[in-house]
């Protein structure tokens, strides 16, 4: 019951939104597809449930081409962003609704009605109208609805972005759970990270009409690889660099910024991106970077303590090392007073490079050699 | 009394002084009642005309006349007729109006814009140069009077004529109203019935026709409105032959003309009494509908 895209391109008009954008999605998988706003999350999702036609490309929803049936017949399950829950209709309606087009009998409908009802949890509200339900009721109903046809394939588009930071974080929790129980292959689009951490098997990232990476959030978190994602990710501390110097196993690089006021150099692991003459980016993860009293590691630098912030039961340290600024994460106890300079320590396999080139252009376009991985 | 000081970049500001600020009230404030006046003014002697002149009508006669009036044959006939043919023309126009709305609705095609043009045609062309056209088409000579002789089938001067040129001027009425009425369903709503399996018809039995009921309503009561008062088009197709084709509105202008202003009055009073019904009935939908808080 996979779903798999190849090669779908969607413009309208001249403004092209999505281009040659393929994915797998494996059954029973709950897949996010993250991006920024406008960047046709939406569009692909209406293409996989057969509301848009794609300009080019296949879809195979279960190992069959869909491509010329039509949304009534794809045995899908759509949650929209508004809910687009049927005014006139009360909640049990609603979800019989996709029921009563089948050769369900009344007792059967009104049996998995309940059901789904039950899973939803809001067995209470089966005679409300839309009107009278709270966003996040109204969001559980169009799930319930969705998801009481037994699709074979659950698509969600942003279904919790009208809800506030509370209720979505509980709803999270439910989708999460409701997905595991019934199994649904479920490709879920949506700008928001935390909805990515906290639902996905695998994120896909989105970008100009691209897949630009696909993986578990953790690893991609870690290894962005793409300044982009990096940026969109949240990654902080992307550093850009040139190459010095080159020896068997590491790397000597000159970080180039705009403010420093004194020559960076860093040593840092051997990646293949050194090949290339141009600029490229490091990021280092604030995990990596350790504060010290004392100069310690490959690479040390002495720098001073900018701003301190509590997150959680850590501290969010910034560094500022002559003009370019780092953060860093160290446990509460660690206490280290504003402006103090401390020794800013990191291994040489704390920087990973990130590489345009590699994503953007196919093999013959490339201006870089790199091959990072898995590519 | 204005002080001027200096703003950050150096220019001018002028600053009104607390002393001063009464008679920039005073001075708003008259210029807001001059407004005000005449707003009054214009909306008092434009609702005064209405219910003098409705007044003034009602006056020409007393209630034992208007109800002896009643009675007569020649009243009643006419508004028998004028009953029957808007209210043939109601059902025509829903059963022919209806999918016309429905495909300008909901489709995209080429060549939609000339529809909709020839759809607006009969609501803004005078109805006397409508009857005018139906009546040249219709005739004996005309394109379709010579198939329909052929067929022994007469419609100028007839009941069926009188439909035939209401449903002409009514029908775009009701299509248009109708049609905003299902393009105002939101477009999500159609997705989501076709991502839960629903056929078209299904859809359209389950969703389209309950969300768009009371556009419906409306369309039709504006296009019987509209048929009732219809003069120009059918006095051209159907003529004014007494008790065959003599319909309200006719009867009121044929009466009138000939002096006999007692039965025009009545006839007014009973054409006006249906307005007024078909008036209530619409607010009365409207009111409906916003009370259910969706569009429909």
């Amino acid at each position: 019951m996979g779903i798999t895209l190849e090669n779908i391109s969607k413009s309208f008009g001249k403004h092209g939104i999505l281009k040659n954008l393929s994915l797998a999605v494996a059954a029973g998988e709950f897949h996010v597809i993250l991006g920024p706003s406008g960047e046709g999350k939406s569009t692909l999702l209406a293409i996989v449930a057969g509301l848009l036609p794609p300009d080019e490309g296949k879809i195979f929803i279960a190992a069959r081409e869909v491509n010329r049936v039509p949304a009534q017949k794809r045995g899908i399950g759509f949650v929209f962003q508004d809910y687009a829950l049927f005014p006139h209709l009360t909640s049990f309606e609603n979800i019989a609704y996709g029921l009563r087009t089948g050769s369900l009998k009344k007792k059967e409908i009104r049996t998995r009605v309940d059901r789904y009802l039950e899973l939803v949890g809001l067995a209470d509200h089966q005679n409300k109208y839309p009107d009278m339900l709270s966003g996040g009721q109204k969001q559980r109903i169009a799930l319930a609805r969705a998801l009481a046809t037994e699709p074979r394939v659950l698509l969600l588009d942003e279904p919790l972005s009208n809800l506030d930071a509370c209720l979505q974080e509980q709803l999270r929790t439910d989708l999460r759970m409701i997905q595991q129980k019934t199994g649904v292959t479920t490709l879920y689009v949506t700008h928001n990270r935390a909805d990515a951490t906290a639902l996905a098997d695998r994120v896909s990232i989105l970008h100009q009409g691209r897949i630009e990476r696909t993986g578990s959030l953790k690893d991609i978190f870690r290894e962005p690889e793409t300044q982009f994602v990096a940026v969109f990710l949240g990654v902080t501390n992307i550093l850009n660099a040139r190459l010095s110097s080159l020896n068997e196993n590491t790397a000597e690089v000159c970080v180039i910024h705009p403010g420093l006021k004194q020559n960076l150099k860093i040593k840092v692991k051997k990646h293949p991106v050194f090949h290339r003459e141009k600029e490229f980016s490091l990021c280092i993860h604030p995990e990596k970077i350790r504060l010290r009293e004392t100069p310690e590691g490959e690479n040390r630098f002495l720098g001073r303590i900018v701003r301190i912030e509590i997150d959680g039961d850590t501290l969010e340290v910034m560094v500022d090392i002559s003009g370019v600024k780092l953060k860093a994460v160290m446990p509460k106890t660690s206490a280290l007073p504003l402006e103090k300079t401390v020794w800013i320590c990191f291994e040489a396999d704390a920087p990973h490079p990130v590489c345009e080139g590699c994503n953007r252009h196919p093999d013959y376009l490339r201006d870089c050699r790199c091959r990072i991985a898995g590519k | 009394m204005t002080r001027h000081t200096e703003n950050f970049s150096g220019r001018p500001v002028s600053v009104v002084s607390p002393d001063d600020s009464r008679n920039v009230m005073r001075i708003t404030l008259t210029r807001g009642l001059f407004f005000d006046l005449f707003i009054a003014l214009t909306s008092g002697l434009f609702f005064s005309l209405i219910a003098v002149v409705l007044f003034a009508m009602v006056t020409t006669t007393s209630l034992h006349e208007f109800f002896h009036q009643l009675r007569s044959p020649v009243v009643f006939s006419a508004v028998w007729i004028s009953l029957q043919t808007s209210f043939a023309v109601v059902f025509l126009t829903f059963f022919f109006g209806f999918p016309i709305s429905y495909l300008l609705a909901l489709n995209h095609f080429k060549g939609k814009a000339i529809l909709e043009t020839l759809l607006d045609f009969p609501i803004v062309m005078p109805p006397l140069i409508s009857g005018l056209a139906l009546l040249i088409f219709l005739s004996g000579d005309g394109l379709a009077g010579r198939i329909l002789n052929h067929w022994n089938i007469s419609l100028i001067f007839t009941k069926k004529g009188i439909i035939l040129a209401q449903l002409f001027v009514a029908a775009p009425f009701f299509i248009k109203t109708a049609k905003e009425s299902i393009g105002a369903i939101p477009k999500n709503l159609l997705a989501a019935s076709a991502t839960l399996s629903a056929s078209k018809f299904f859809t359209f039995r389950r969703l389209i026709l309950p969300l768009s009921k009371t556009g419906i309503l409306a369309g039709l009561i504006m296009a019987w409105a509209r048929a009732l008062g219809e003069f120009g088009a059918t006095a051209m197709v159907a003529g004014c032959i007494p008790r065959q084709t003599e319909t309200i509105t006719i009867a009121i202008y044929m009466h009138a003309m000939s002096g006999n202003l007692e039965t025009s009055t009545a006839l007014a009073l009973v054409l006006m009494v249906f307005s007024f019904c078909s008036l209530l009935v619409f607010r009365a939908i409207f009111k409906k509908k916003r009370e259910n808080g969706y569009y429909a």
